[in-house]
């Protein structure tokens, strides 16, 4: 058993008293069972639940459904992890969509030209399909980091405001997508692609792309919550004024930002050549702004300081739910536009200057209170170094 | 005086056709509490700004314990050992007591985890709970946020957070504007205790009855010249306003002693 340093506060010698465990275990439900996560994971399920009962033959509940839909969510849910980063910096990105359909543009015109011969590709034989994947793959990944890299430049070097920023490179990003396709799909992308990882799954039913978007987001919140690059990240978001006080490198730190954003983009491109084995011009024009929403619903403020890793996830996955329940359930998607838009506008409602006062909200403070042990640390407390970072 | 660490010597600053500094000349010794006094307009911010290298002088020059400021930024103060409380603190809402004390001086596990820059928070969260006891401060949680402390409570963390990182002086800008008695209480018992441990402070205030009790020397400016270097065994309160308003204005304006 590890030796507890002597000179440790007696206030965290209690940290394993059972007065201790049972403290963090009401602080941990406090700030974790309350969390906006939580709730829109319970309104997740309780969707999931309702279209279960009411698909046809229970249609929605079906092992292969929840295949679909891991891989009609992964995409979003990754953008939405990579906005609520940038949120939580008190920056955004409205460009993500036209850098997921650049980035997938030019991985895909890297596969078709350097597969083989034209007459070759056209039957689906490449006769140098590792080399043409491989270059594709990594051309894309490094078109979407260039892209975001290219925000992140803009906004640091030449001063000019985020939304400002990617509104630009959002047109520019789809106009070079249209100029080097001359507005039409790309198509001859390597089918090994879709069989190996857009279509792949893992245990008959995991999707590969989920399974790949879901560890990224595992290593967000270990970046967020554990790492250096997580608490400067709030820091910069909650006060840039004391970051750069404190002799933080925010340019780089944006930098660093947009890029990592602007490399989920690119890998966003792969997972839609490898699902479709084509491009989708007209598929992601609005991917940014849903991002943006899955990230608020799910916690993420827009004023920078508060990131929600699990949040934006559950959060993106509402809308995937609704769309795939309202398709099997054979009604217009166009509903899922308007419930997304009302749970937005409730959600960040509810959050607003009303928490504190409602039933919600002092259960909240209650259970954040601090106690008083006669030093400053709070027995039992630890996995509360997080400030807002949370689920 | 004791061994000085700070020392600005016949600083000019001017703004436009505005002469913010004349001329102006102070020093703070180890281990000393000097206030800086002035009307409004007299020139205490822009040489507390001078001294800590977020403001070029025209003229004159800044040593720190010794050596000049040069160039002349606070990274450059830093690194010479001085660190600021602003008067609007400079800490974010929404990171904790332990976070704040640490945001730039974060401590990271070693090994693999190291590149990651793996925060070591147990670490971090003892020290900064030692750094507040060892100035006396107690605060609710260390893993409080700020935006949940009280007034008293953030200046207290701003202290803990300059006293824990200057090596030589904490410099203070109206370190007591809007706070309350209790409050006050704190933040002067954080200033003793922090030249008790050899750190020179330098405070601008304008609550002079207390600058009286707690400085060791008062330094009058006026008109961006230094007009009065004061011990505090020679101070009185009637003395330091004749200085700051000059004599002619000060007849009528002066409280009795």
């Amino acid at each position: 058993m590890p030796r507890r340093p002597a000179d440790r506060p007696p206030a965290a010698a209690a940290l394993g008293r059972p007065a201790g465990r049972l403290r963090r275990a009401v602080r941990w439900g406090g700030t974790h069972l309350l969390s906006a996560a939580v709730g829109i994971a319970v309104v997740d399920v309780g969707l999931v639940l309702v279209f279960g009962a009411i698909t046809p033959g229970h249609a929605f509940l079906q092992l292969s459904n929840f295949t679909d839909l891991g891989l009609d969510a992964s995409e979003i849910v990754l953008l939405s992890c990579g906005s609520a980063f940038l949120l939580g910096a008190r920056e955004l990105d409205i460009s993500l969509g036209a850098n997921v359909i650049l980035s997938s543009v030019v991985g895909g015109r890297l596969m078709v030209a350097l597969g083989g011969p034209t007459a070759d590709v056209q039957q689906g034989i490449y006769p140098h399909l590792t080399v043409a994947v491989l270059v594709g793959v990594l051309g894309a990944l490094a078109t979407g980091l260039a892209f975001g890299l290219v925000n992140g430049l803009i906004v640091t070097r030449l001063r000019v405001t985020s939304f400002i920023t990617t509104l630009g490179t959002l047109g520019i990003g789809m106009g070079l997508s249209y100029v080097l396709t001359n507005g039409s799909n790309i198509a001859y992308i390597p089918s090994q692609l879709q069989t190996d990882f857009g279509t792949a799954t893992v245990a008959g039913w995991i999707p590969v792309p989920a399974l790949t978007v879901v560890l990224i987001v595992a290593v967000l919140w270990f970046l967020l919550n554990r790492t250096r690059f997580g608490l400067r990240t709030i820091a910069i978001g909650s006060s840039r004024e004391t970051a750069r006080r404190a002799g933080l490198p925010i340019e780089r730190h944006l930098l660093a930002l947009f890029g990592m954003v602007g490399g989920f983009a690119g890998l966003c491109g792969v997972i839609d050549l490898s699902r479709f084995a084509t491009t989708d011009l007209s598929g992601h024009q609005t991917d940014a702004l849903t991002a943006i929403a899955g990230a608020v619903i799910g916690g993420t403020t827009l004023y920078g300081g508060g990131v929600a890793v699990w949040g934006a996830v559950f959060g993106a996955l509402l809308a995937v739910i609704l769309d795939v329940g309202l398709v099997i359930l054979g009604l217009p998607t166009f509903y899922q536009l308007i419930a997304v838009g009302v749970i937005l506008i409730a959600a960040v409602y509810l959050r607003s200057g009303t928490e504190r006062r409602s039933v919600w909200g002092r259960l909240s403070a209650l259970t954040r209170r601090p106690g008083r042990s006669g030093g400053n640390t709070q027995a039992g407390s630890e996995e509360l170094v997080g400030g807002e970072v949370e689920m | 005086m004791a061994e000085p660490v700070i020392e600005a010597c016949r600083l000019w600053k001017r703004f436009g056709h505005v002469e913010a500094l004349r001329g102006a000349s102070m020093a703070v010794g180890r281990g000393e509490i000097v206030a800086l006094v002035g009307d409004n307009g007299a020139g205490k911010s822009t040489l507390l700004k001078v001294v800590c290298g977020a403001m070029a002088a025209d003229g004159g020059e800044v040593r720190i314990a010794g050596r000049r400021l040069e160039p002349a930024s606070v990274i450059t103060a830093q690194r010479l050992g001085v660190d600021v409380v602003y008067q609007d603190l400079a800490l974010a809402p929404h990171l904790t007591v332990a976070q704040s004390i640490f945001l730039g001086h974060e401590v990271v596990h070693g090994g693999w985890r190291a590149p990651l820059g793996v925060l070591a928070r147990q670490r971090m969260r003892r020290d900064a709970d030692d750094a507040l006891r060892v100035l006396g401060i107690v605060l609710p949680a260390i893993d409080a946020r700020v935006q949940e402390l009280s007034g008293g409570q953030q200046q207290a963390v701003a202290m803990a957070r300059a006293v824990k990182w200057s090596r030589r002086a904490i410099l203070l800008d109206e370190p007591t504007a809007a706070l309350g008695t209790k409050q006050t209480q704190i933040v002067i018992e954080t200033l003793r205790s922090a030249a008790r441990r050899g750190l020179g402070v330098l405070v601008i205030s304008h609550d002079m009855p207390r600058m009286l009790q707690v400085a060791d020397r008062i330094v009058v400016l006026r008109h961006g010249r230094t007009v009065a270097d004061l011990h505090r065994s020679e101070a009185t309160l009637q003395g330091i306003v004749l200085a700051m308003l000059g004599e002619e204005e000060a007849r009528g304006a002066a409280p009795p002693s």
